[in-house]
């Protein structure tokens, strides 16, 4: 709390592992004990939801701390140039238009065969997502200008 | 055209009061955004299920099937056929839950912070609003599929409503639409409040818990004091803050999207249609606790007041509904319990540590709820162990030893220093933000 430190994000990644994990085997145990699956029981969803937000906000977390810093002071900055950024975000957005291109296919081939390979789909969509994700970080942290401002407690807006 | 616009609606102005509006940088904020977020790929999702979902419990023939099933059913396997159908349905149900997990890890926050405290006392109680609200949409969409699973385990809902004395059978016919299952305006009734006036409620309070904050501003991290003592210290709204959202936004779609496609939550075509055959069900995760409750609290412990027509007071009154009530009421007033030294406003966001009596009660709290849940489990295979008594006795017991335990840990790191916040040394002048 004391600054917009990384500890605090690792270690909710390590949670998220953690309660990933704990899901896993929890399946696990249920396959070996009956055979099949047909279904993620409410526990297992429950312990996945909070697996995914502590990721999340894991995640985030240390993408801010890499653009915004552990702690701020007024002014702006920019980063030195390089071309190794622009590089990089050539090639990540040729990879996200091949993705793209396979994405509509997952879908022509469901329409076409009345089968939808759902994992396949939603990892390729994800894929692509997380992509832009990575092309938006790139950008802001080699081509924006980094600004930090102090403004007085007393505000005009919305009232 | 920018210039042509600004000549018309001011811009200029718009921009200098809200686009570069300073918004303090901290982690433990995402949460929030998170649940937001999450809001808003329920409704997107949303948007596309009810253009393929059928409200209706009238029987129809499906192609594959040998028997007729109800259309809301039909129409859910149907949603299930088109492409990419069922991983947006799948991701529909996986943000309901996250957003619930991220209101909730969203309000530890603001509770271990002290970011509750004045001013925020109103935003306090209207963010403990939304998650009831939350709650109770989930709890409402939960038997739209109308598969075998979800009505039986949305009646344990339906009987905690039908429990309150006097007025629990009327409320809920209102909100089940007559006896629960088996009227026809069961699922009309459901999916308008699911998809329409829940939503608009659950929407007023955000943009009220949006437009509070924005006024009274964050909480900072400490060290803001430091640089900036009585200003607010961060990075305009535009481009960084709507940026940084926008890149949160991306991973959330991201992740959601991947485990939605690995993980199909709610398969109907596992549970089947509804049928005479009651499966071993429970309900969703968050209302486990209140399960548990269920499940520990003897039958025994019910009475009548024989005043208008006798008002039964039994077990799933106090499990479902008073005690969940004094904690909802208990937390609604923990901001009028806590004051800040001079009555002054709580500009920053508080060290846990240094606050040992609150953060270990919160633990504590998280503890009850945890053995709650646990007894929800009491009869499951593997949980023989688990008897009631025993499920009491953890569910007492746990708590206020954590609540001790946690005590003393954290007096026994940081000593006679626990009840102050770190000193803080001014920093004179501006500079270039240091780079991680």
């Amino acid at each position: 709390m004391y600054k917009n430190d990384t500890i605090v994000p690792f270690g909710a990644i390590l949670a998220a592992a953690a309660l990933f994990l704990m899901t896993y085997l929890n399946t696990h145990m249920r396959v070996m004990e009956s055979g099949t699956v047909p279904h993620l029981t409410v526990g297992s969803i429950g312990l996945m939801a909070f697996a995914m937000v502590l990721f999340m906000y894991g995640f985030i977390g240390l993408i801010s701390n890499y653009l915004e810093g552990s702690e701020m002071r007024p002014g702006k900055h920019m980063a030195p140039p390089s071309s190794l950024p622009m590089v990089a975000g050539v090639v990540l957005s040729l990879l996200l238009v091949g993705l793209s291109g396979f994405f509509a296919r997952t879908l022509v081939y469901a329409a076409k065969e009345g089968f939808n390979p759902n994992a396949l789909q939603g990892g390729v969509f994800a894929a692509m997502m997380f992509l832009i994700a990575l092309l938006v970080v790139i950008y802001m942290k080699f081509f924006l200008e980094q600004e930090v401002m102090a403004e007085a407690d007393k505000a005009e807006f919305p009232w | 055209m920018y210039q042509w616009l600004d000549e018309r609606l001011d811009l200029g102005r718009l921009n200098a009061k809200l686009f570069r509006k300073v918004f303090p940088v901290h982690h433990t904020f995402f949460l929030g955004e998170i649940t937001l977020f999450s809001f808003i790929v329920l409704v997107l999702t949303g948007v596309f299920l009810t253009l393929n979902y059928e409200p209706s419990t009238q029987l129809v023939k499906v192609e594959g099937l040998t028997d007729p099933v109800q259309a809301a059913y039909a129409s859910i396997l149907y949603i299930d056929s088109l492409p990419f159908g069922a991983v947006i349905r799948s991701v529909h149900h996986w943000s309901a839950h996250i957003m619930i997990a991220a209101a909730f890890l969203h309000l530890l926050r603001i509770l271990l912070s002290g970011a509750y405290k004045k001013p925020r006392e109103l935003n306090w109680i209207i963010g403990i609003l939304m998650l009831v609200v939350t709650i109770v949409v989930a709890f409402l969409g939960y038997a739209l599929p109308y598969d075998n699973y979800a009505i039986t385990a949305t009646r344990i809902g339906h009987g905690i409503a039908e429990s309150v004395p006097w007025v629990g059978v009327a409320v809920a016919q209102i909100m089940f639409g007559g006896d629960f299952p088996g009227s026809s305006h069961n699922i009309p009734r459901l999916y308008s409040l699911h998809v329409l006036w829940m939503p608009l409620v659950l929407m007023g309070l955000i943009g009220l818990h949006l437009l509070i904050m924005i006024k009274q501003k964050h909480t900072q991290p400490k060290y803001a004091e430091k640089v900036a003592p009585g200003k607010i210290l961060g990075v305009p709204a535009l481009p960084q803050q709507g940026l940084m959202s926008g890149v949160l936004f991306l991973v959330f779609v991201a992740v959601v999207f991947l485990i939605g496609g690995g993980f199909l939550a709610h398969p109907v075509e596992a549970y089947g249609p509804l049928s005479a055959n009651t499966p071993n069900v429970k309900p969703d995760w968050y209302f486990l606790w209140i399960y548990g409750l269920l499940k520990i609290i003897p039958s025994s412990f019910e009475f009548t007041i024989p005043l208008f027509n006798g008002g039964k007071f039994g077990p799933e009154f106090w499990g479902g509904v008073v005690i969940p009530s004094i904690l909802l009421v208990g937390a609604i007033l923990i901001p009028f319990f806590s004051f800040t030294e001079g009555n002054v406003k709580q500009r920053y966001l508080e060290l846990p540590s240094r606050h040992p009596r609150r953060t270990s009660l919160t633990i504590a709290g998280l503890m009850f709820l945890i053995m709650c849940t646990m007894a929800g489990y009491i009869g499951d295979p593997g949980m023989e162990w688990l008897t009631i008594s025993r499920a009491w006795l953890l569910i007492i017991v746990v708590p206020i030893v954590t609540y001790f335990v946690s005590f003393w840990i954290m007096r026994a790191i940081w000593g006679e220093t626990w009840q102050k916040e770190p000193e803080i040394e001014l920093i004179v002048g501006g500079g270039q933000a240091p780079r991680a």
